[in-house]
């Protein structure tokens, strides 16, 4: 158990600091910010010195080993673009993003996992058929458009909701839902899947024969173990969400990470971009981690019920 | 001679059941009525999407400023000469969708080849040799997955410019890893398999085992698998289209209409809700068949 | 059916929180929204159009422009010409910065040193690079130098050189100041919350008029349509970067009107240094291609100015002696032929995606130059890369922007004299008019140069000359505010509506 978790951990740093190479490389190949961060009538001499003054003659690997070495000083350096610490604007915006994903994700599993149970008691009925094309629909569709037709409807033609921009619950609920869309779709259909498969085992029809009442069969025994893929997969899926604000936080102008980032790379933000993916890859990395452990206390817990 | 002889019987023996697979496989998602009808749309998508100019030959960048916001026909204000309207420089929208259609259509498709490709090629070395070179791999795919995959995106197409080539690149070669895995994993419970013990005994090379052998025993989820992500692959380019990092204009693709008639909602709803209308449907149908395929070929998969 | 499910639910969710009020703004606040969020405060180390117009409210300067390019008093209480190189500055006496600091002669030199300091970097340099010396006479009075004589210098000093507090400088560095800014403006920076909103509230020791707005309140919308929304429900009061094709709707509302500021005045840039436009017919070829009056009427609904040369018609200095170059695509044609390209040339256009209906104008232009046998590639770029081609030499044709300010000197020295830029185009002959026009203090003197200019580069166009457009503020019915050519959001002088 504790070789695994080892392991694991070895393969959260390996992972990280893949990424920040990665990232470094790109955004270095990418062009240079020297001559954005100068006014229009300035000197090559002066392009010169302040290139040399940030450190951008030295060779690549030396930016890096600096990068990397005041990175884990906890240093990310200054945003070229903002001049203020590249960590203090993450932490201004990261609360923002995290809100969105996890309000993306709680609207999510609420509304889709009854769906899927019920869909999977009732199989073959109206309510199943129905909601599993829904599903699809759900699925079919591309996540910046369904905010785009969400503006429209909801605040332009109806003038229900704010536009755009962050603020009362009023602004969380177009952005989340667009995001969280076609993760409710995924997990209802997961979700009654697992179900299907779980109820037609062994363990449930002797439950059942026992004469325990279907609701109790249903929600104490089955749905126990549809819980282990759904935990697995909305542990995956965050990656997509965190990826997903990207372009919702653009269509709603909500004051996230997402869109920090990708200004941040049109403007060649170098120190800015390094210390988003970073906290991004952080993130992630530490989630999945999350999830197997929890897969962990789930497994052997529901092998001791088996038993039973 | 004896060689090449038994080289020539081989692809035949290879051949053939693929055939037979296909035609029942294609069988089976006939008789799925969703699935079917995802086949039938998908497939009346690709030929309009190759022979429309034969009865639309309309030019989607002729412009005509005066004719601006012309809404849709059945509207107050449309006219024939614009079925579905024309958009902020007066170009007809029907035309810049069918001509959009190609790009998303071109892009999901050939991406998707290339991400298979390259899937493929590692997950097979991976599965098949192991050891070190399989750590590596499994590493960097581990790297892959924790990018997010937009920021990757955008990323490489800041360094390498905006262009279809560029965007086919980028999207398959983001995309490898699930083929990677799945091949490998489907490749290391084939490694152990007598008849691919028995080959090695009498000296096949491994090129032969790996390409010959393996490989076609293993690439049917790949199929599954494959259809399923156009879809995904689809809404990526469209979202990058939207951000400004897709084909550069003034050819039209779906997303980048989306970003430009995102400016004229308040006016124009047609330019908005028509082009992700298309992405929408375009997906949906490859869902519905990609599910049916999967319906299909699932129990098949376990008998390999 | 869940879909539908869910609507339901958000329905009811929508309808119980439309009860719940957005931020109803006080009588005495005034919200403003522009198109993006300042990245610091301080003049000098910005020049970005929506940070520059926070940092009018909070720093004073020497002198306040006016429209017709002349100035009135501000910090500056008095001024004479000594003589023709030296002016001699008095300061009112009852000038405070926000935390106190007198503002005297010292402080003036602290801030004109500290604006030409290398370490800072003040992207305005070079606007005050025609001063050189700045000497402390007493307390509250100095004398500034020139090199030569230099027309629009208090002009410049007017926006330029904001007075900032030695002290406090000293202290905090150049870094906090940018984000916790003093000054001797009318506000004061109350508080940022960044990617919200910056908080200013009116300075009660102003030597100045106080303001009619106790609270000023800036906020930032990328989103066109949410400006808009927000003016028209009353979420903000005066906002920016309003398109054409929504100003008639700002107007039918009966909750706003709309006022002019600054002109935006594209142009195509031509590289003059790269066959075939080295040759000045291609380039008046690409003059004739463009309809500009079509564009006009389509895209900015007749409203723009259309430019005959560089010198906008609303800048002083202009030629009355110029038409713009007529739509004529034979012509186009003739003059390719001409210069030896019967079968048309290819071009590349690049443009900025910032700019605002950029995308439209390059694809009319690009179809219209299309049409005389131009054939154009469209390069759009992002801000950053395109500034970063654009010092590289790299493009052919580009687009770019400036304002038409009144002062031609403002804009004409910067894009034509080649000690400022000469990436694409260089003239001694204008060159040297340049220098002259800023050294002839007498007006009507000076506007016979500027003619001269003007015509001299009509004819030898480095660039396509297209127009100006006119932005406009939204403000609500409630609120009385003129907008300025300079486009800033000086809201000191709004005031509400009785």
């Amino acid at each position: 158990m504790l070789q695994y978790l080892f392991k694991r951990l070895w393969h959260t740093v390996y992972v990280i600091i893949g990424i920040s190479v990665i990232s470094f490389f790109f955004i270095h190949l990418s062009g240079d910010p020297v001559m954005l961060m100068l006014p229009g009538d300035a000197s090559h001499q002066e392009i010169e010195d302040l290139r040399q003054q940030l450190g951008f003659n030295d060779p690549i690997y030396v930016q890096y080993l600096r990068f990397a070495w005041q990175a884990l000083r906890g240093e990310f350096g200054q945003s070229l673009y903002y001049k203020i610490p590249a960590m203090q604007l993450i932490l201004e915006r990261l609360p923002a993003s995290l809100e969105l994903a996890a309000a993306a994700m709680l609207i999510a599993l609420v509304v889709a996992v009854p769906i899927g149970i019920i869909s999977a008691v009732r199989r073959g009925s109206l309510l199943d058929m129905g909601s599993m094309f829904g599903a699809l629909f759900g699925l079919s569709m591309p996540h910046f458009w369904l905010g785009i037709m969400l503006i429209m409807i909801f605040s332009v033609r109806l003038g229900w909701l704010p536009t755009s921009g962050r603020g009362t619950l009023a602004h969380l609920i177009m952005p989340s839902v667009a995001l969280g869309l076609s993760l409710m779709a995924m997990f209802a259909r997961l979700t009654r899947s697992v179900m299907l498969e779980v109820l037609s085992l062994d363990y449930i029809r002797t439950a059942r024969s026992k004469g325990l009442k279907e609701r109790i069969v249903v929600s104490k025994h089955a749905f126990k173990n549809a819980l282990i893929p759904l935990v697995t997969v909305a542990g995956m899926q965050f990656g997509f969400l965190l990826g997903g604000t990207v372009i919702i936080e653009t269509v709603f102008a909500w004051p996230g990470v997402g869109r920090l980032v990708v200004q941040a790379i049109f403007n060649r933000d170098y120190p800015l971009v390094q210390a988003v993916v970073l906290v991004l890859a952080v993130i992630f990395v530490a989630v999945n981690f999350i999830v197997d452990m929890l897969y962990m206390y789930l497994d052997p817990q529901i092998s001791y019920f088996e038993d039973k | 001679m004896n060689q090449q002889a038994a080289a020539k019987t081989s692809i035949f023996e290879v051949i053939t059941p693929r055939l037979r697979f296909l035609g029942e496989t294609l069988g089976e998602v006939a008789r799925r009525p969703s699935a079917l009808m995802g086949g039938i749309m998908i497939t009346a998508i690709l030929l309009t999407s190759v022979c429309f100019p034969l009865f639309y030959p309309v030019d989607p960048l002729e412009q005509d400023l005066l004719a601006r916001f012309t809404p849709p026909a059945w509207q107050e204000g449309g006219s024939w000469v614009y079925p579905l309207g024309a958009d902020n420089l007066g170009r007809d929208v029907l035309a810049r969708l069918l001509y959009g259609s190609r790009v998303s259509l071109l892009v999901g498709f050939a991406a998707v080849l290339v991400a298979e490709l390259a899937g493929i090629f590692l997950g097979l070395f991976s599965g098949y040799y192991g050891g070190k070179l399989d750590s590596l791999i499994m590493r960097v795919a581990d790297i892959f997955m924790a990018y997010p995959f937009m920021l990757l995106t955008i990323s490489v197409i800041a360094v390498l410019g905006t262009s279809i080539f560029n965007l086919i690149l980028v999207l398959g070669l983001s995309d490898w890893v699930t083929y990677a895995r799945t091949i490998r994993g489907s490749v290391l419970s084939l490694k152990e398999k007598e008849f691919v013990e028995a080959s090695r005994a009498i000296g096949t090379p491994h090129r032969v085992i790996i390409f010959r052998h393996i490989l076609p025993n293993v690439i049917s989820p790949l199929l599954v698998l494959g259809t399923l992500r156009v879809a995904n692959i689809i809404i990526w380019e469209s979202g990058l289209s939207f951000l400004g990092m897709g084909v550069p204009p003034p050819m039209p693709t779906w997303g980048r209409m989306l970003a430009e008639g995102r400016l004229y909602i308040t006016d124009a709803w047609w330019l908005v809700t028509l082009p992700g209308l298309a992405i929408m449907l375009t997906i949906l149908s490859i869902n519905l068949l990609g599910d049916g395929l999967r319906d299909a070929l699932d129990p098949r998969l376990r008998n390999i | 059916m869940k879909k539908w499910s869910f609507f339901t639910l958000a329905g009811f969710i929508c309808l119980a929180l439309a009860g719940a009020p957005a931020a109803v703004a006080a009588s005495d606040t005034l919200v403003v929204m522009q198109e993006a969020e300042p990245v610091g405060l301080d003049l000098m180390q910005s020049s970005i159009q929506t940070t520059m117009s926070v940092c009018y409210n909070i720093h004073d300067t020497l002198f306040h422009p006016q429209e017709d390019a002349s100035v009135l008093p501000a910090l500056a209480e008095k001024w004479e010409k000594i003589d023709d190189l030296t002016w001699k500055i008095t300061l009112r006496k009852d000038a405070v910065f926000h935390n106190g600091e007198p503002v005297n002669a010292a402080a003036v030199k602290f801030s004109y040193d500290r604006a030409n300091n290398d370490a800072l970097k003040n992207p305005h340099r070079g606007k005050l690079s025609a001063f050189t010396e700045l000497k402390v006479i007493d307390d509250y009075t100095f004398t500034i130098k020139t090199e030569q004589p230099y027309a629009p210098g208090l002009y410049m000093l007017g926006y330029y050189l904001p007075i900032v507090p030695p002290k406090y400088i000293q202290e905090v560095g150049d870094s906090k100041y940018n984000t916790d800014p003093i000054g001797s403006g009318p506000y004061r920076l109350k508080k940022w919350v960044r990617g919200e909103e910056i908080v200013l509230e009116a300075f009660d020791k102003y030597y100045g008029p106080q303001p009619a707005y106790k609270n000023l309140i800036f906020k930032a919308s990328p989103e066109e349509a949410s400006r808009i929304a927000a003016l028209l429900t009353g979420e903000a009061q005066v906002i920016s970067g309003i398109p054409v094709h929504q100003r008639k709707k700002i107007q039918d509302s009966g909750k706003a009107y709309l006022t002019p500021q600054m002109g935006v005045m594209p142009y195509i840039g031509i590289n003059t240094y790269e066959a075939p436009f080295d040759d000045v017919r291609i380039r008046q070829a690409i003059n004739y291609a463009i309809d500009k009056e079509l564009i006009n009427k389509a895209l900015f609904d007749g409203q723009a100015i259309i430019c005959a040369g560089p010198i906008s018609p609303r800048t002083f200095g202009a030629s009355p002696n110029l038409k713009p170059y007529p739509y004529d695509p034979d012509k186009s044609r003739a003059l390719l032929k001409e210069a030896g390209h019967p079968d048309g040339i290819q071009a590349r256009l690049a443009y900025p995606t910032y700019m605002s209906q950029i995308q439209e104008q390059a694809e009319a232009i690009a179809a219209n130059m299309g049409k005389a046998g131009i054939n154009v590639t469209l390069e759009p770029f992002e801000r950053a890369v395109m500034w970063e081609r654009y010092k590289g030499k790299k493009h052919q044709l580009y687009i770019y922007w400036w304002d038409d300010a009144p002062e031609p000197d403002r804009y004409m020295y910067s894009l034509f004299n080649s000690k400022s830029r000469d990436y694409y185009y260089k003239n001694p002959t204008v060159d040297e008019l340049l220098d002259k026009g800023r050294t002839i203090m007498d007006r009507t003197e000076r506007a016979k140069v500027y003619a001269r200019i003007d015509e001299l580069l009509y004819q030898d166009a480095p660039w396509a000359f297209l127009y100006v457009v006119p932005e406009v503020f939204g403000v609500a019915n409630d609120v009385d505010y003129q907008g300025r050519r300079d486009g800033f959001l000086n809201m000191r002088y709004a005031k509400p509506k009785m």
